[in-house]
């Protein structure tokens, strides 16, 4: 393998610092992110609060450091909802094929014509407005993608070789599917994984402008943005902090799927 | 070809009817009344009642169904249980202006995705290829409700090159495609490099470059028309989400698009308009991409439609 | 191929951007306006918009005045002939905008639109207690009504169509007003033109361009290029100080007629205890909320009516912000703090809000505040469809929201009273008291002194229930372009003005 491309390290180390400050985020933080003082509110970048202030007085700082929680939980866990669910239509769907992969399709077809916000909407209205639910409302949104990936992989998969001589062994159609042609679906869905995460975190911030997003107090990065958004004329500071943070973890997300895409497809 | 067309119709069909079951089943599942929004708080439960019976919400939901799917087949989306305007009409008068901002950020994405693809690609892992893919990823972390104002801020309010918001002329338009198509652009530029970086390991391409055809030539005559296939699908994809996907931009720029009027229908739990909405902006998604394999064909020869 | 691509794709921008659009109209004053009205004909409307637009294409019998009295419009005047009817005299020589003359006709018709349960009007019930309407003449009109009845002529404010009206006023609305509709396309703009036959005189502007802008931000910008001149609420308190300092720009301020409270189920076990609901109302600092949130745009509220309401009463139980006291009843009350200051609460309640930015934001508040006490407070915050089904249901603990426009404190009954329990009324909390039930029924019968001796009686009692916790009544805000001018900003944000407002070019 060539040397490492520096946009992958990045991306890792991006990545990485995002999630451990997630997690260690009471211990870095330099305030309480739900501590309010009403009188500073939109209080200026300054030495002791080095990103402000937002509208209730509350530290922008501890609140992004908080914030990382939520977006990540939602890009992460969201995807991995939709992989587990996407891989298993997908590679049912393909490997089936026929009048079983037809129908399949078409379903996805539906869920991919079907305009996501009157999903989102209608999942908060019947289950509640809260951050599960803001994951279910994006999954249920984003596991096509991955079906549709594994099952056109799954499709060429099948006809191959190895495939058809595992089956000529004996082997079960279980067997096949989980052993022998899974494994090979890993390195793209993986890839995709990625960029799935991060437009997970930006559909988060598209749910809280429309009020759809995880509930006060939790901090989340959309939430924070679309708040500022109001005081953009007056307190720009309560934006560019959150959409610096979704930008950077953004970017680096992508960039570690791009590393991991070289590196696992030596074409390139 | 003929065939391929009415095929391609009519697997729309099972489409169809599944995205208005879906949003049948999806509106009578959420908590909201039609009758108690619109009647208001006074209204008694005697009024209520023959309101609903009117409306034909007292019936079964399976019965209700039926008849809502008959409708749909006779071509009739009902009138708006609100303005009491027939549905197709409320959607017709907006569907233009959606399509309009639609296609505008869509050819602003595609001016501007494929040659800063076909550049990134051409000087793979120089410094034009990282700020070029950089520039991109945060062209699609900006959300479009951020990013629009900052747009007016900068263009209309400072440099006062075009109106803040509203739908007027041409220029009217810019802010709104730029809002709307920066992500887009993002998404078809990383494909366009990734799809041209594969094209050009190909071996014609080096057979192309040893007959010492020149690099330009080669980059956008040979290589390009190989590496746009997937572009087209995935613009074409992007095209058909733009459609629905316009509510925000359409809400910061006060334009008068399909997306507010669903959003609005929806609130106002207005049933037979949100079933249209949702109609108009599935069935604009499936023709969106039964044309574009369609276009794929012209391409790409080698594609041939079954 | 790509440039196939790019002459087709320009091809189709051109052609939909080349079609023609109109203007803004010269001389015209553009207002911009949150979101567009939901239908143009009076009889059907109860959303803000559609009134305030109904105040410049339309005239009632009569308006209500600033100081929430009743005055003339279309009637000049009236009389109680009996306790049971009214007689109005009508204005004579109006014409509509269609130049048919208003009658006597015209008021009749517009009441049998109203009761018929077939046009579905949500204003149905407010003319059930009318026995029949009577016209003798082509210019009176009597109302005969079953009971006595004091706020009665309150209902008579909504604009007049001419008769025969149907569906197409919705879009097409034809009234007495003095201005009349040119041009509309819905959730776009309205373009209205002046009425030169009006009754008292044609406005000073030839047009009047709504532009409908749904968000705030946006509407400040283009306020501040010029090409809108005037805004109204909802305008975010943080931005007035910027938008007093330019000096393209002129503030207007009123305290207007709405009331934002806290509401209660009284039928939940946790917050139908008078304790509880006592120990809230402690918890919550109102003050720094008027002071730093909204930055002076309100008054602290001791009940539904505010201070320049005839009928109110200013000797009620108030609340004082003392957590102290809070913690204190909540321990009596049999909840202790599990752990003090921390974060462990004695019990939670949900609140539930709209979507509105301000309204969650106040919410966060005041989850904070009731902490500090230690109660929990889950912020619900819901679509508006979601929420007005759940609190119409009575699916809640606490709420917030506002009522808008209070005049007469007949709407005592309509919130309090144990026969409005929704549907039928907004007596939401399902708030029950014998003694209230008597005081409103008194008040809507008698007039003068008794009436408004039952309902300063009827707001102490209501004060020391506490089935709302009273917030504040705010302020009215409009930012206008300094060349606009005679523009005043009522109460009630009624446009009234508009009628003599005028912009300098």
């Amino acid at each position: 393998m060539s040397r490492l491309p520096t946009t992958f390290i990045f991306g890792v180390v991006v990545t990485l610092l995002f999630i451990f400050t997630a997690m260690l985020a009471p211990l870095v933080s330099p305030y309480s992110p739900l501590e309010q003082e009403l009188y500073a509110g939109l209080e200026d970048p300054g030495t002791e609060h080095i990103m402000g202030r937002d509208r209730l007085g509350r530290d922008i700082l501890s609140r992004i450091i908080h914030g990382a929680r939520v977006s990540l939980t939602v890009g992460f866990v969201t995807v991995t909802v939709s992989v587990v669910v996407g891989t298993f239509i997908g590679a049912f769907a393909g490997y089936a094929g026929g009048k079983v992969d037809e129908v399949v399709m078409r379903v996805t077809d539906i869920f991919l014509a079907f305009p996501g916000i009157l999903l989102a909407i209608a999942v908060m209205a019947i289950l509640g407005p809260s951050l599960n639910n803001v994951i279910i409302a994006l999954s249920i949104m984003g596991w096509t993608g991955f079906a549709r990936l594994v099952r056109g992989q799954v499709l060429s998969l099948r006809e191959r070789e190895f495939v058809l001589a595992a089956r000529s062994l004996g082997a079960s159609d279980l067997r096949i599917v989980v052993f022998h042609i899974l494994p090979n679906v890993v390195a793209p869905v993986t890839v995709e994984a990625t960029f799935g995460v991060a437009s997970a975190i930006i559909a988060e911030a598209g749910l809280s402008f429309l009020g759809l997003g995880v509930q006060p107090p939790t901090p989340s990065w959309g939430a924070m943005l679309a708040e500022g958004r109001q005081f953009l004329l007056i307190a720009p500071h309560m934006t560019t902090f959150p959409g610096l943070a979704i930008m950077v973890a953004v970017l680096g997300v992508n960039f570690l799927g791009d590393g991991l895409r070289d590196i696992i497809d030596p074409r390139e | 070809m003929k065939a391929y067309i009415t095929r391609r119709l009519l697997l729309a069909v099972p489409v169809a009817w599944g995205v208005v079951t879906m949003v049948f089943l999806i509106i009578h599942m959420t908590p909201g009344d039609p009758v108690a929004i619109m009647l208001g708080e006074s209204a008694t439960i005697a009024d209520m009642e023959s309101l609903r019976s009117e409306l034909g919400l007292d019936k079964p939901v399976l019965e209700q169904y039926a008849k809502f799917l008959l409708n749909v087949v006779s071509f009739d989306l009902g009138n708006s249980i609100y303005t009491g305007r027939s549905v197709a009409e409320s959607i017709s008068t907006r569907y233009g202006a959606t399509v309009e901002l639609a296609l505008a950020s869509m050819a602003l994405a595609i001016l501007l995705a494929i040659p800063l693809g076909v550049m990134a690609a051409a000087r793979k892992d120089t410094v034009v290829d990282r700020v070029g893919m950089a520039l991109s990823l945060i062209g699609v972390s900006m959300p479009s409700f951020w990013i629009g104002p900052l747009l007016i801020i900068f263009f209309a309010i400072d440099l006062k090159w075009f109106p803040v918001s509203g739908r007027g002329g041409v220029e009217s338009l810019v802010l709104p495609a730029i809002t709307l198509g920066t992500a887009m652009a993002a998404i078809l530029s990383r494909l366009t490099r990734a799809t041209m970086i594969d094209t050009l390991g190909e071996d014609y391409i080096t057979t192309a470059r040893a007959k010492g055809l020149e690099n330009y030539v080669v980059l956008f005559k040979h290589a390009l028309r190989n590496a746009l296939l997937p572009v087209v699908t995935v613009a074409g994809l992007q095209l058909g989400a733009l459609l629905a996907g316009a509510i925000i931009t359409e809400t910061i720029f006060s334009w008068p698009g399909i997306g507010r009027l669903t959003i609005q229908a929806i609130n106002a739990r207005d049933y037979p308009l949100v079933q249209g909405c949702v109609l108009a902006i599935a069935l604009s998604y499936t023709f969106v991409n039964i044309v574009v394999d369609i276009l794929y064909s012209f391409v790409d020869p080698r594609v041939r439609l079954r | 191929m790509i440039l196939f691509v790019t002459r087709i794709l320009l091809l189709a921008f051109l052609c939909v951007s080349c079609v023609e659009r109109q203007k803004t109209p010269p001389g015209a004053l553009v207002i911009a306006i949150e979101s567009g009205p939901r239908t143009l004909d009076p009889r059907l409307a109860t959303d803000a918009t559609s009134v305030k637009i109904f105040d410049l294409i339309y005239n009632g019998l009569v308006k209500r005045n600033d100081d929430t009295s009743i005055g003339p419009d279309l009637a000049i005047s009236w009389e109680l002939a009996t306790p049971l009817q009214y007689r109005l005299n009508l204005r004579r020589n109006v014409k509509f905008h269609n130049g048919k003359e208003f009658t006597s006709a015209d008021v009749i018709a517009q009441y049998k639109f109203l009761i018929d349960p077939a046009n579905k009007s949500p204003h149905r019930s407010s003319m059930l207690m009318v026995e029949s309407v009577e016209a003798p003449d082509d210019y009176t009109v009597v109302y005969n009504l079953r009971q006595p009845n004091a706020p009665f002529l309150g209902n008579l404010t909504m604009g007049i169509v001419p008769s025969g009206s149907g569906k197409e006023i919705t879009e097409n609305p034809v009234g007495t007003g003095f201005f009349k509709l040119a041009e509309y396309s819905r959730d776009e703009k309205l373009l209205l033109t002046a009425n030169g036959a009006y009754f008292d005189g044609p406005p000073k502007l030839n047009s009047l361009l709504f532009r409908i802008i749904p968000d705030e931000t946006v509407r400040t910008l283009e306020l501040e290029s010029g090409s809108v001149h005037l805004i109204m609420n909802p305008i975010t308190p943080d931005l007035l100080p910027r938008l007093a300092k330019n000096e393209q720009l002129k503030v207007f301020k009123k305290l207007g007629t709405n009331y934002s409270y806290l509401g209660f189920n009284l039928e939940d076990e946790l917050v139908g205890r008078h304790d509880i609901r006592l120990a809230i109302a402690h918890a919550i600092d109102r003050e720094s909320v008027v002071r730093y949130i909204l930055k002076g745009l309100a008054k602290p509220a001791t009940g539904p009516l505010s201070v320049a309401n005839r009928f109110y009463e200013p000797d009620v139980e108030t609340y004082e912000y003392d957590p102290e006291k809070a913690k204190s009843i909540l321990d009596e009350a049999g909840f202790p703090d599990p752990d003090g200051d921390g974060p462990k609460v004695r019990f939670r309640v949900e609140y539930s809000t709209s979507r509105n930015e301000l309204r969650k934001r106040i919410a966060e508040v005041f989850q904070w505040q009731l902490q500090k006490v230690g109660i929990g407070l889950d912020i619900r915050s819901y679509e508006w469809g979601t929420f007005y089904a759940n609190i119409k249901k009575g699916r809640f603990q606490l709420f917030s929201l506002t009522w808008v426009g209070i005049s007469d404190p007949d709407i005592f009954h309509y919130i309090f009273h144990s026969a409005s329990f929704p549907p039928g009324g907004a007596n939401r909390g399902r708030y029950i008291s014998g003694e209230i039930d008597k005081l409103l029924d008194k008040g809507r019968v008698v007039t003068g002194k008794e009436r408004e001796s039952a309902y300063a009686k009827a707001q102490k009692i209501i004060a020391s229930d506490i089935p709302y916790v009273s917030l504040w009544h705010s302020v009215n805000v409009a930012v206008s372009d300094r060349k606009v001018t005679g523009f005043t900003v009522a109460p009630d944000e009624s446009l009234g003005s508009l009628h003599t407002t005028r912009i300098k070019r």
